[in-house]
């Protein structure tokens, strides 16, 4: 699809629509496989030299067929786990057939995975959706060819959270699939700024300017109702949650900015930096029991990693003098963030030791990385073509695409968790 | 079915606080249903909910109020936010002003260039707008007077990527408001 017809796709929904959301939740039981397929992995991803599995993807029936045939070859192509074969020619070790249909008001896919080497039918499954909901059942099946030959969850499913530039000084808060489309405006008033997804993905956090007041808001997706957070005078910019639901922020409530940590109910307030200079972007690790932060207590911006106790802090980037906005890995191995080099920002992964340091970007400026919840992507924000916008890679750099359109000024990309 | 409905409260408030509430929008309303069968060995149920719910958000607007000429920006170094020789005089001014205007207070908004990373930019706007605050207080302006706010890169003066532009850019602007 071109990025023009899901502009139009976003126009035609946002059409008077404040906002809209979505959520889901799955039922499912345990007997999606034939017994005899039970143990078998076809891609095993935590293998080093992975083979790319050779599979042919099909969808007859009404013309919507093509177009879900389409995105879930867009979807298993962006792993780069798969290579694609036409089913016409030999090759393949597995064939995903469906035949999909459609009534009034429904869309319907009934498909297969065929495993061409024992030569069996292994899974078969009929999927059903309001005909408005094509993208969200190619996705549901995407994830369920992935889960099939992998045993991993899929992010086909999730969401990224991001900013829209309005007008000077007015940014709004938006959501959108993990591939682009389906945006829709959450936040659309004030100067909204860092953002972050409660573990569950059932809240938004966020600080937002709005009559020259800085406070860091709370936001029910399921209600779509908006709580005040923190608020205090100075700059509130919220970081993340800990597993523990504990809340992580930087405030100059005192005078200057230090990094806190917040019950979600507002409670249970507590100061963890006491320096001079600027400490800001706290982010818990996945596990809750250190935060990454950036610091220019020595000099420059650079990205600090402490315990969750605010004690043992350690430097932790000491290539260039300007490191910001740090990203944890899911494992807690890695931290993403926005280094300048030669004048321009890019991507670089470092362990949390130190050690290891990777850059992934090259052209333009790219800025804020966020990994998608398996950890095998980055989302980020670049201006490489011109009007800075959202990009999405794999974890080693390969396949940087766009995934907004060119003529939206948008950037800070938050990638869901798994939506519970 | 659960019915959206938007209210956006805008409030004008600058002097005269004039209110504006715009009619509450109604949107449509989606809910959908993804349903998965077995097929044969397969019982798989797939909920999608999209419920657009009730939601009040509140936002206010400054106007922008006159501001005098005595009131200059002060501007600073790249990712600097000590006050420097050339801002001292520029202070001075604006301290003056305040001692024979004792009818207005100030806002010191801090700013940025556009080369830094967003977040960071913004706690670097709120220390240049900080530094000016404590120069004034420092030549006896009372701390009450001065309020301080930060946009980091968020609302630049100049757009073009030279560093005449950055360097219009990095500055605490100050904007009168009233008592």
């Amino acid at each position: 699809m071109k990025i023009d017809d899901r502009e139009q796709m976003t126009e035609n929904r946002n059409k008077n629509i404040y906002f809209l959301i979505s959520f889901f939740f799955f039922l499912s039981s345990a007997f999606c496989l034939l017994p005899s397929a039970f143990g078998k992995v076809y891609i095993d991803i935590t293998s080093p030299g992975i083979q790319k599995l050779p599979i042919s993807i099909t969808a007859k029936g009404v013309p919507e067929a093509k177009e879900i045939e389409a995105i879930i070859i867009n979807d298993l192509d962006f792993t780069g786990l798969f290579s694609f074969v036409a089913p016409e020619v030999p090759g393949a070790e597995i064939i995903v057939q469906s035949e999909v249909s459609v009534s009034l008001n429904e869309i319907t896919v009934l498909w297969s995975i065929i495993d061409l080497v024992e030569n069996r039918e292994v899974l078969k499954k009929r999927n059903t959706a309001s005909r408005k909901s094509i993208r969200a059942i190619a996705h549901n099946i995407s994830n369920d060819i992935y889960k099939f030959v992998t045993e991993k969850e899929g992010v086909f499913r999730t969401k990224i959270s991001y900013l829209v530039y309005a007008s000077p000084g007015k940014k709004e808060l938006r959501l959108m699939d993990w591939d682009g489309f389906n945006s829709i405006k959450v936040i659309p008033v004030g100067l909204t700024s860092s953002h972050a997804w409660s573990n569950d993905g059932r809240f938004l956090m966020y600080s937002s300017e709005r009559n020259r007041d800085w406070k860091i808001y709370f936001f029910d997706i399921n209600d779509f109702k908006e709580t005040v957070l923190f608020s205090s005078k100075g700059l509130n910019l919220v970081g993340n949650s800990s597993p523990q639901d504990e809340i992580a922020f930087s405030s100059s409530k005192d005078g200057n900015s230090e990094i806190y940590t917040i019950n979600k109910n507002g409670s249970n307030l507590r100061k963890l930096t006491h320096s001079f200079g600027i400490d800001v972007s706290p982010a818990f690790s996945p596990d809750g029991s250190s935060i990454a932060l950036v610091s220019d207590r020595g000099g420059s911006p650079q990205i600090y990693i402490m315990d969750a106790t605010g004690s043992g802090i350690r430097r932790i980037t000491f290539e260039g003098s300007y490191n910001t906005s740090p990203a944890w890995s899911p494992d807690g191995k890695w931290i993403a963030y926005t280094g300048m080099k030669g004048g321009k920002n890019q991507i670089f992964m470092v362990k949390s030791d130190g050690t290891e340091l990777r850059q992934l970007t090259l052209n333009g400026n790219n800025e804020s990385p966020s990994f998608s919840p398996d950890g095998l992507f980055l989302a980020f924000d670049s201006d490489r073509d011109g009007k800075r916008g959202i990009y999405i890679m794999r974890l080693n750099g390969e396949e940087q695409r766009r995934i907004t359109p060119k003529d939206t000024k948008a950037m800070a990309p938050r990638w869901s968790p798994y939506f519970k | 079915m659960k019915k959206i409905l938007i209210v956006l409260l805008i409030i004008f408030a600058a002097g005269c606080a004039k209110k504006y509430v715009t009619p509450p929008l109604k949107s449509a309303v989606q809910k959908e249903t993804v349903k998965e069968t077995a097929e044969p060995v397969k019982k798989e149920v797939v909920k999608e909910v999209v419920e657009p719910k009730e939601a009040k958000l509140q936002e206010s607007v400054v106007t922008a109020t006159e501001e005098p000429s005595a009131l200059k920006d002060v501007l600073f170094d790249y990712d600097k936010y000590d006050i420097r020789d050339d801002a001292r005089p520029v202070l001075d001014t604006v301290s003056s002003f305040l001692k024979n205007n004792a009818a207005v207070n100030v806002v010191i908004e801090g700013h940025c260039d556009e080369r830094g990373t967003n977040e960071y930019n913004l706690a670097l706007g709120e220390k240049r707008a900080k530094a000016a605050k404590d120069y004034l207080t420092s030549l006896g302006v009372l701390p009450s007077r001065l309020s301080i706010i930060t946009y980091g890169e968020e609302k630049p003066l100049c757009t073009e990527q030279n560093e005449a532009c950055w360097q219009k850019n990095r500055r605490a602007h100050f904007a009168v408001t009233e008592k």
